[in-house]
């Protein structure tokens, strides 16, 4: 019996694929989406090799920044580091082009997602074109795909009269169900597997892009994303095709699903979000909190001047030379940034002023620390306030879209590629640790109370065990594990598609 | 007859599902889009005219002596928000809002005298990207309602218009009537077209009624004239993709198949062309990056400093005529500031020429026609900000002349402009500054709509011929 049955679901698997390649709609789709995948992969390696190189160069340039400081004061302001590009970004491009690369370290100033600059804005009138990249190509086209192959696999078979010829013999309905559904899938995963390997083609000819060992664990987890998703849409379209009794009606149905599910609702969600979150006031008093912490340092500055005993309250103490100095206030409100970094570089003393450099140590070893400190208080401050105001903003919009399995596809790609949030976060973790070695560095050659903090007379600066920056992407089991939970909603929302489908269809009259 | 035809075909589409689809769908886009405009434009009129009246008060108290209005410069310089921002709103951000036309960045002491450069344009670059960690996605604004929703609801109600009625056999039924084919596409064409056309209207209505009802929004005539337009583009399109849908129709003889070419060239035209080809020109034209930007003005700050390397020991004086040592200084921070502004102006004009490029390129596809044609009758984006920076350029020039004039004027100025010994030092009347205001002027908007337009009714003419010659030869 057991034989019988599966014999006969091979001989369906068999009639129902040849059915499927056969088919017109199945070549135009498949010719359509590796030429889009074949065109827009060369135009995005074209994108990233001129991202990596404007990396390399930035990264060559900001070393050189650094060699060029004579004082350890004027570092702040010329140590900047930069992110280099991600290959996978190819895939899903997520975060990974839009958000900035290059972002200074200074011990005046906890570094942000916010304070992120870029190395490589050539032209930010670009941005008027939106990125299109493979999961793009994937989510739209084989997501139609997969629904027009589903809506009339029934209700087409029922229309013609071929399913009740099907069911004379002796083959049950959860057999026709479900070799309608294998066949369909692998048809539905050929034009996937043929791109990436086409992909994989044109990264191999492409010298600049180099995959890591783990890079291929995250192919494998959007190809397998990417089965899922298309899975998901033959279900419905499955469900669609059995509770319709005519094909017309299951086509309008069909695509009254994709255009609301892959086109309309995502954008409208965002749109939404975008529009009505205002949080403008929880800024303003962050930014209050931030400044009175400032106005605090600069008063027990005040008090140490007071009392140093010295005339007047004249930071540079009346030290007099050649060179530059300088105190700033740096602000931009929306995103908080305030800090009072403040360097100095005399590269000539006068011989009567020399008594006075010990006071300048002193003077820098009071303020540099307390610096730190009041930087890491606002932090805090800071963080909590611009979490709030726009990451929890973009994480709404983010739960708001995962309502449609298009938008669940998207960013559990967009974690497994690493171009997420959470991947940018990691780089600003990084730069964050670094951020303490450099102080770490500071305190063990005692920067704060050196000459060489604010002068550079005698000698200049050393930095030949300068700690350097080394950045490791986030590795693929984090992103393996934010992308489970969307992986885990679609293959529930298979099941339970499934499951329904089924249902019906067991009971129903052909 | 045609009208027989059009009624019977008009009928069935009213009782569609997709007639309902294209109702709720449309309800509930202009509905979200007018809440989500609701109070826009009057917190950006209101944020303008703050920042306005700042950068004149800033003017004013410059305005006790010529020579500060020469270093200070006219200050920043803003874009007047557009009433119709609800239209193609969603590009703003990354358009910058104003120009600055301030003080430059260097000065000098010496003992005895102190030198400080003189105001200049600069064009500060909006990149909110840098740290925006929104997803991705297309906004809901009328720009991407029309070029992307309505055209996909044009391909649903014209997808089997033929093939459908073939496999019927009702498509024969209907020949066999002494109607010729010409009528019977036509027909089917009129009778899509008004089904689509009565929700979007009512659509449309809705969206403007909750609009104008707020009170935010006070809509002139110019405004509801080039709305007027805007929805006659959006027919212009619609008509587009019906002709295109009637064209694979006819050609394909099953429905489905018909569906899936179309929505092909549907995700092509929208979604992927305009994008792919954008990112394509990037490439192949680069500008310079903000590095490189850097380091040519760091270049050109050396070679000034070489062709002047003698200014160090010369000291400007009061005297009159002036003197030889205060023209050089003259001379030198006049060219500081031309060739500063020259070097911005370039990078500039080299990012907006790589766009304009881009677009013209982009406009292959019919939704990027709309797009722009949309965006120039509304007043937002690229085509508004050019025509911004043509009006800050005309006043910056108005602006250094009547200082030129002022400092003529003055019997005790050396008159040698950019150092403040050879500069006039007395006060402006505040009054008699030219002022900037940035006007919209519209006339250059129809013009450049009617381009657009023209190449819409192209497209259609092309798609429709192509639909009615395949519809002859079809088999039925």
């Amino acid at each position: 019996m057991h034989q019988g049955y599966a014999a006969m679901f091979l001989i369906l698997i068999k009639r129902e694929m040849l059915a499927n390649l056969m088919e017109f709609r199945f070549f135009v789709a498949m010719i359509a989406t590796l030429v889009l995948v074949v065109a827009n992969t060369v135009v995005l390696i074209k994108d990233y090799e001129r991202r990596l190189i404007s990396y390399n160069s930035a990264v060559k340039q900001h070393h050189e920044k650094v060699s060029g400081v004579k004082v350890y004061s004027e570092l702040d302001g010329n140590l900047l580091v930069d992110r280099p590009p991600n290959p996978l970004s190819t895939f899903n491009a997520g975060l990974d082009r839009r958000i900035g690369n290059a972002i200074a370290v200074r011990h005046a100033l906890v570094p942000t997602l916010w304070d992120i600059e870029s190395h490589s804005a050539d032209n930010p009138f670009l941005n008027l074109f939106s990125s299109v990249d493979i999961v793009l190509i994937f989510q739209v086209i084989l997501s139609l795909l997969a629904l027009l192959f589903a809506h009339d696999a029934i209700a087409g078979e029922r229309e013609a009269g071929t399913l009740r010829l099907t069911m004379t013999n002796r083959v049950s309905r959860p057999v026709i169900l479900l070799a309608k559904y294998t066949s369909a899938m692998a048809c539905l995963i050929l034009p996937v597997i043929i791109s990436l390997l086409l992909v994989l083609i044109l990264f191999a000819m492409s010298e600049s892009v180099l995959l890591r060992g783990d890079d291929c664990i995250r192919i494998g987890g959007i190809l397998l994303t990417t089965i899922i998703y298309l899975s998901v849409f033959y279900l419905m379209g499955l469900l669609i095709s059995v509770i319709t009794r005519r094909t017309a009606t299951a086509v309008t149905l069909a695509m009254v699903i994709w255009s609301s599910l892959v086109l309309i609702y995502p954008s409208l969600s965002v749109f939404m979000v975008n529009r009505l979150w205002q949080e403008s006031s929880r800024l303003e008093a962050a930014y209050r909190e931030i400044q009175q912490i400032w106005e605090q340092f600069e008063k027990e500055q005040m008090d140490y001047l007071k009392n140093d005993g010295i005339e007047g309250e004249n930071t540079n103490f009346n030290v007099s030379g050649a060179g530059s100095s300088g105190t700033l206030n740096l602000f931009y409100s929306p995103t908080l940034q305030y800090f009072k970094p403040e360097y100095r570089n005399w590269t000539q003393i006068k011989e009567d002023s020399e008594p006075l450099i010990s006071y300048l140590k002193a003077y820098f070893q009071f303020s540099e620390p307390r610096r730190i400190r009041a930087a890491e208080r606002t932090w805090l401050v800071r963080q909590a306030t611009l979490n709030q105001v726009y990451v929890q903003k973009a994480n709404l919009a983010r739960n708001l879209m995962r309502l449609s399995p298009a938008a669940m596809y998207d960013l559990a790609t967009e974690a497994w590629a690493g171009t997420d949030y959470s991947g940018i976060s990691h780089f600003i973790t990084a730069v964050r640790q670094y951020r303490q070695t450099l102080i770490n560095y500071f305190h063990d050659k005692a920067a704060f109370r050196s000459r060489q903090w604010f002068a550079s007379d005698k000698g200049e600066v050393n930095w030949g065990d300068f700690p350097q920056f080394s950045y490791h992407p986030v590795d693929v089991f984090t992103g393996c594990k934010s992308a489970s939970g969307d992986m885990i909603c679609l293959l529930l929302i298979n099941f339970v598609l499934f499951m329904i489908t089924f249902l019906i269809f067991v009971r129903q009259e052909v | 007859m045609i009208w027989h035809l059009t009624k019977r075909e008009l009928y069935d589409h009213l009782n569609s599902l997709r007639f309902a689809f294209t109702m709720s769908v449309l309800f509930v886009l202009m509905i979200v889009n007018a809440i989500g405009y609701l109070s826009e434009y009057k917190a950006q009129s209101v944020a303008y005219q703050k920042k306005v009246s700042a950068s004149l008060d800033k003017m004013r108290s410059n305005a006790d002596s010529l020579y500060n209005l020469l270093t200070e410069g006219p200050g920043i310089l803003y874009k007047k928000p557009s009433m119709l921002s609800f239209c193609t709103g969603s590009d703003e951000a990354f358009i910058p809002e104003s120009v600055d036309a301030g003080r430059a960045s260097w000065s000098v002491g010496f003992s005895g005298f102190s030198v400080r450069g003189i105001w200049r344009m600069e064009y500060p670059q909006s990149n909110p990207n840098l740290w925006d960690t929104m997803p991705d996605y297309t906004n809901v604004d009328w720009g991407d309602i029309i070029s992307v929703v309505l055209s996909l609801i044009a391909i649903l109600f014209t997808f089997d218009a033929v093939s459908s009625e073939r496999a019927r056999g009702t498509l024969r039924l209907i020949l066999s009537n002494s109607i010729s084919r010409g009528t019977v596409l036509v027909s089917k064409y009129l009778a899509a077209l008004i089904a689509i056309s009565i929700p979007f209207l009512i659509a449309v209505l809705i969206n403007l009624f909750l609009l104008y009802t707020s009170g935010n929004i006070p809509l002139g005539t110019s405004e509801w004239g080039r709305l007027s337009v805007i929805v006659f583009i959006a027919f212009v399109y619609v008509s587009i993709c019906l002709a295109l849908g009637l064209l694979i129709s006819s050609c394909v003889s099953n429905s489905s198949t018909s569906l899936m070419v179309l929505l092909l060239i549907w995700t092509t035209w929208v979604v992927l062309l305009p994008s792919t080809l954008g990112a394509m020109i990037s490439g192949k034209q680069p500008t310079m990056t903000s590095d490189e930007f850097r380091t040519h003005s760091e270049i050109l700050e050396q070679n000034l400093d070489e062709q002047y390397r003698d200014r160090w020991a010369k000291i400007p004086s009061r005297t009159l005529p002036a003197t030889q040592e205060t023209l050089l200084w003259s001379k030198y921070i006049i060219e500081d500031a031309e060739r500063k502004a020259e070097l911005n102006k370039e990078h500039l004009d080299a990012q907006i020429s790589q766009l304009q490029l881009a677009r013209s390129i982009t406009r292959i596809s019919p939704a990027s026609i709309v797009r722009y044609g949309i965006e120039s009758l509304a007043g937002t984006g690229f085509t508004r900000h050019v025509q911004f920076l043509e009006q800050v350029h005309r006043y910056a020039d108005e602006f250094q002349a009547f200082l030129v004039d002022t400092d003529r004027a003055d019997p005790g100025s050396p008159h040698a402009i950019g150092p403040k010994e050879g500069t006039s030092q007395k006060p402006v009347r505040f009054e008699a500054l030219p002022k900037f205001e940035d006007r919209i002027s519209f006339s250059g908007a129809y013009n450049a709509a009617v381009t657009d337009i023209m190449l819409l009714v192209l497209f259609f003419a092309v798609l429709f011929a192509g639909a009615f010659f395949f519809f002859l030869r079809a088999d039925v």
